[in-house]
């Protein structure tokens, strides 16, 4: 296939493949109006995640050198740890998620963004709702549960800036115009109606009228996995639902496949919030049903890549040249290795040693990181550009990001499942002392910091790329920046 | 997709069957648990903890204690745990805990810090692993501090130990709606006087006996083994006292080369020494000691931390769990079907 047909910005919508002028100028209206909302998203996710960033490379040097500025209460490492969490949760995932959404949700519904700045106001409101909370923890006022270590007075700011958005997100529907609703709308509506209702029922179960004793846990680990599959894995997978056949120009393979694909990962993926806590005090039906709940989300992982890949079929080879299509396949086949990885630490006669060890912190950045937000690189490559009208200045910046990323999740991930299973091993032999777990797995923590070296690269270079694009300094030309030249050494060409 | 309205009644019903499952039922199930006592109504466990150590509880999570310790044990068939031994007690040290953790042991916690990784070892039973006569215990050279008899005049059972300062001070300013009672005892559902002591963590044994050799009968290991720690070298504070724990949160690695727990010296204060020492000063020699004229001493935070640690114990019989060490048979409480 010929590079240069290539097409990334021409028209045709994957719904409609009628192609006309008119459309055109309807898209440039519609991609206008969403303008200063996504924009403002965008750019506050990415100053959450340099903050984000530093934060874990901080709580990650921390962990295995324990004295490094430990005298300040602010700065002890139970603090900067929820706080890089939240920050990358709250501040940076759900940012770029709401953002690519609001922008995702106008453009398949076909209308133009009505009143952007209450979407503006919203945003403001959520990161004056982040900030607080990740003040509340740094000065010890976190809540105790995972990934609700925010403070009371944040969560309510934060509700009632997410109230705002979310509305608005879900009234474009009411305005949407061409009534086959497709699979990037069902992930993204339902990522808007799941998460007000699991953040409220986390928030009332543990605060407003708490439930006893372990089940404030089990019901901490209830949110925690949704937020993580049915909140931020039901925006990357819609974003990737719709990214791939639009960037290669090519229909969706099967509807069908879609639907059982959504249905199941919304029916099991819910149920498998006790997988954290296997073998804790609980009735065992509780763990075993969510451990049935992971297993079972091989289905939708399945049906999902199966339909990825039956549409990227034969255009493989796109992703040499377009930065949107390597970052999102590589997030969309980081989901099926995180799933797995699910499944693995799940299983009991695994978790007895890698229930406790750093192979979850594995898990979370695999799905957090690997897939989420490679999904979420990839879509504001897709979408900046249409929004300020210039094209990414430097194809080199954005081929620094990929591999550093690449490279970086990478090693961090292998570092933390081999380190991980070494430390579960030293832990379930009770002839060890305590300290041999804990002090065979500093070696790995190490290499994880070097890790964190590389993606904290991958991420100021990337900020520096989107804030040459916020200034306008991007270039001004008719095609989108292509990884690499588009008339390549014929000997290099791809043979399709 | 048929339609807009199928497709939100779709989503909303699968979070709502998950929410059904995984919180609803559970509450129905395990969410109103009594704590258990025998036929006397007496024997109670769990109970409340005192103020301070609630107060330690926010310490502890204000500072992430709970994402490097659990507070979890599994059973036997499913892990080590049960198996498994403290570190610090080089003779006959103190176990993780005789039986696993079960949702009863949790009844009053808020929250329940279950705790999701092992970078430090699990806490549910340290309270336990302290020695069980502290008072015996010589490494505390100092005599009884000031704090300890105003806070604990001769208790029903184990008399206050100096190292044990913090734990027993739970009763004084312990927030429960009681009575000061003159014994170490925070109040109000003990029938017997035994059982009582929650804070100071001697009373959580089995056993509605008389009080005097009380802590003997559940954990025979433990008694014993408080002698022998007495001996330990030099001039460390028993393994797991407060004194210990003190020590350990100032500066780990004094007691344990390989830790790699971070030192929480925010938590203290160095000042100078007016008169004569603190009886709670930390007493560290060598490297990182406070120098002639000065001493770090623990503030009130510290101080409700250690009796937060202190309180942390599971290690009373559950009627609906097996304890891997049974408790010989003179244990009444395991015996006897609990009331509820």
């Amino acid at each position: 296939m010929n590079p240069t047909e290539i097409p990334l910005k021409s028209p045709g919508s994957v719904t409609d493949l009628s192609i006309g002028e008119v459309e055109q100028v309807e898209r440039a209206l519609i991609d206008a109006s969403t303008r200063v909302p996504v924009l403002m998203f965008y750019a506050s996710a990415i100053v959450w995640l340099l903050l984000g960033t530093l934060l874990a490379g901080f709580t990650s040097f921390k962990l295995h050198s324990p004295d490094l500025l430990s005298n300040v209460a602010v700065l002890t490492w139970g603090r900067i740890r929820p706080a890089h969490l939240n920050v990358m949760l709250y501040g940076w995932a759900s940012m770029v998620g709401m953002g690519t959404a609001i922008w995702l949700m106008a453009r398949l519904c076909r209308t133009t963004l009505r009143h952007p700045l209450v979407l503006v106001t919203g945003g403001a409101f959520w990161n004056l709702g982040v900030l607080l909370g990740v003040i509340g923890i740094l000065a010890g006022d976190s809540t105790g549960y995972h990934w609700l270590e925010f403070p009371s007075y944040a969560a309510v700011v934060l509700f009632v800036a997410y109230s705002i958005i979310a509305s608005w997100v879900v009234l474009m529907f009411r305005f949407r115009r061409g009534d086959p609703i497709y699979i990037t709308q069902w992930y993204l509506l339902a990522a808007f109606l799941w998460f007000p209702w699991m953040y409220l029922a986390a928030q009332t179960m543990l605060f407003i009228v708490p439930v006893q004793g372990v089940l404030q846990a089990a019901v901490n680990w209830w949110y925690a996995n949704n937020l993580l599959f049915l909140w931020f894995g039901s925006l990357a997978l819609g974003t990737a639902y719709y990214m791939i056949p639009k960037v290669i120009g090519r229909p969706v393979y099967s509807y069908h496949l879609a639907a059982i694909g959504f249905w199941t990962y919304a029916f099991f993926a819910s149920w498998t919030g006790m997988q954290r806590l296997v073998d804790g005090p609980f009735p065992a039906w509780m763990i075993t049903a969510s451990i049935a709940a992971t297993i079972l989300c091989i289905i939708p992982v399945a049906t999902v890549g199966l339909n990825h890949h039956m549409t990227m079929r034969g255009y493989f080879p796109l992703m040499r040249y377009s930065p949107t299509l390597r970052f999102t396949v590589f997030g969309a086949m980081s989901y099926t290795a995180f799933s797995l990885l699910g499944v693995v630490i799940s299983l009991r006669s695994f978790a007895r040693y890698l229930q406790f060890s750093e192979v979850s912190s594995a898990y979370s950045h695999l799905g957090l990181y690997a897939f989420f937000s490679m999904i979420m690189f990839g879509a504001m490559y897709y979408i900046v550009p249409r929004l300020v009208g210039r094209e990414w200045r430097f194809a080199s910046l954005i081929k620094i990001h990929f591999w550093a990323s690449v490279y970086g999740i990478g090693l961090m991930t292998l570092m933390l499942i081999a380190g991980g299973m070494v430390q579960g091993l030293n832990m379930d032999n009770p002839t060890l002392p305590f300290t041999e777990s804990t002090q065979s797995v500093l070696p790995y923590l190490r290499g994880r910091s070097l890790s964190g070296i590389l993606m904290t690269v991958a991420h100021f270079v990337f900020a520096y790329h989107f804030l040459l694009m916020l200034l306008g300094l991007g270039r001004t030309a008719s095609v989108p920046t292509f990884l690499n030249p588009v008339n390549p050494e014929p000997g290099e060409m791809v043979a399709h | 997709m048929k339609g807009f309205t199928p497709l939100v009644l779709g989503i909303l019903a699968t979070l709502a069957f998950s929410w059904l499952g995984l919180a609803y039922i559970p509450d129905l199930q395990i969410g109103h648990l009594d704590p258990q006592s025998d036929e006397e109504g007496t024997d109670i466990y769990p109970m409340p903890k005192s103020g301070m150590a609630e107060r330690g509880r926010r310490v502890y999570i204000a500072n992430g204690c709970f994402y490097c310790h659990s507070e979890q044990l599994r059973p036997d068939y499913a892990a080590s745990d049960i198996e498994r031994t403290r570190d610090a007690a080089p003779s006959s040290p103190p176990k993780w805990g005789d039986r696993r953790s079960a949702p009863r042991d949790y009844i009053f916690d808020r929250p329940a810090l279950l705790g999701k990784t092992r970078m430090g070892p699990d806490l549910a039973n340290i309270g336990k692993a302290a020695p069980a006569e502290e008072e015996a215990a010589p490494a505390q050279p100092s005599p009884a501090p000031p704090a300890a008899p105003a806070a604990s005049p001769p208790a029903s059972n184990a008399s206050p130990p100096p190292a044990n300062a913090g734990a027993q001070q739970n009763a004084k300013p312990a927030a429960q709606p009681s009575p000061q009672t003159p014994a170490a005892v925070p109040p109000a559902a003990n029938a017997s006087a035994s059982p009582a002591n929650v804070a100071a963590q001697q009373g959580a044994k089995p056993g509605a006996q008389p009080p005097a050799p009380p802590a003997s009968a559940a954990s025979p290991p433990q008694t014993t083994a408080a002698p022998s720690l007495t001996a330990s070298p030099s001039d460390s504070p028993a393994a797991y006292s407060a004194a210990w724990h003190h020590q350990h949160l100032y500066a780990p690695r004094s007691l344990n080369l390989d830790s790699d727990m971070p030192a929480y010296k925010f938590l203290y204060e160095k000042r100078r020494v007016g008169g004569e020492q603190s009886a709670d000063a930390i007493k560290l020699r060598g490297e990182g000691a406070p120098g002639e004229g000065w001493e770090i001493v623990p503030t009130y935070d510290a101080k409700c931390l250690v009796a937060y640690l202190m309180s942390l114990n599971q290690s009373h019989p559950l009627n609906e769990v097996k304890s891997a060490a049974a408790p010989p048979a003179a244990s009444p409480a395991a015996a006897k079907p609990a009331a509820k």
